[in-house]
């Protein structure tokens, strides 16, 4: 970085909502507890979830995934109760703007075909998905 | 070869001997997936295309060990596939620096049955 863009970078106003490398960024995903699936099927669900939701925010907001990932895309799974809890917290996620991504399973093993497995939520601030997400188990 | 008798796969090597809890080893090959397909879109951009346009099929294996891991790391690097090791931050349940899971591919489902034939699904 040049000194004058190094200077402009300290004393240029953020814009409003801008995230910065000092936000503490993290994507939630929550396991459909209700489904009791194995242990590499929640992993292989999980991925799927965490591969959209990428995506998803590559083509939404860029800068955001860019923040993600340089401050080491942090991950947690957390336990939900049922597919109809799922779609609660995906309906709160939206109107606090948090990117929110659903996962059905195709159903070719272990659970019925369309079985809502796992909601990604963000990346977005640990503190926004915590007050959707912060009462929920640890998985 | 139709695409929806062979789609193209991304598997999970994920070590059996660390016995991550369930949420521990799904974000451990949430890693894996993200780090695997950034690979893949430099150096294999059109099996990405088939990947995504099917199902994204992924498959969680089972390895015994590191040892174990870091032989199929050397068979997927020797095929010449994308693949992301993930090594975790220790900040939970296990040391900073150990290598869980393995991501190959995503590479067309009979060259991931053959490398990895000899490997069950992980429970």
């Amino acid at each position: 970085m040049g000194l004058r863009s190094f200077i402009h970078r300290l004393t240029a106003p953020k814009p409003p909502g801008s995230i910065s490398l000092d936000d503490k960024l993290k994507m939630v995903f929550v396991v459909n507890h209700e489904l009791k699936m194995g242990k590499g099927k929640i992993a292989a669900q999980v991925a799927h979830a965490a591969v959209k939701a990428t995506l998803a925010c590559g083509e939404k907001d860029p800068s955001l995934l860019d923040a993600w990932f340089k401050t080491g895309q942090k991950k947690i799974c957390v336990k939900g109760d049922s597919a109809k809890h799922l779609d609660e917290l995906s309906n709160q996620a939206k109107k606090g703007g948090i990117l929110s991504n659903k996962i059905h399973d195709a159903g070719h093993t272990q659970i019925p075909a369309g079985s809502f497995t796992v909601l990604a939520l963000g990346p977005c601030r640990d503190e926004e998905v915590e007050t959707i997400t912060g009462d929920l188990k640890l998985l | 070869m139709s695409a929806l008798s062979e789609p193209p796969t991304m598997a999970f090597l994920c070590r059996s001997d660390l016995e991550l809890s369930a949420g521990k080893l799904a974000v451990q090959c949430a890693h894996a997936a993200i780090g695997s397909l950034k690979q893949a879109k430099k150096t294999h951009s059109r099996m990405v295309q088939r990947w995504q346009e099917t199902a994204s099929r992924k498959i969680c294996l089972s390895v015994d060990d590191e040892e174990d891991l870091m032989y199929f790391l050397g068979l997927a690097k020797e095929a010449s596939l994308p693949y992301s090791l993930v090594q975790d931050a220790g900040l939970t349940e296990i040391a900073p620096g150990t290598a869980t899971v393995l991501g190959v591919g995503p590479a067309p489902r009979h060259t991931m049955d053959h490398l990895f034939s000899e490997l069950k699904t992980y429970d």
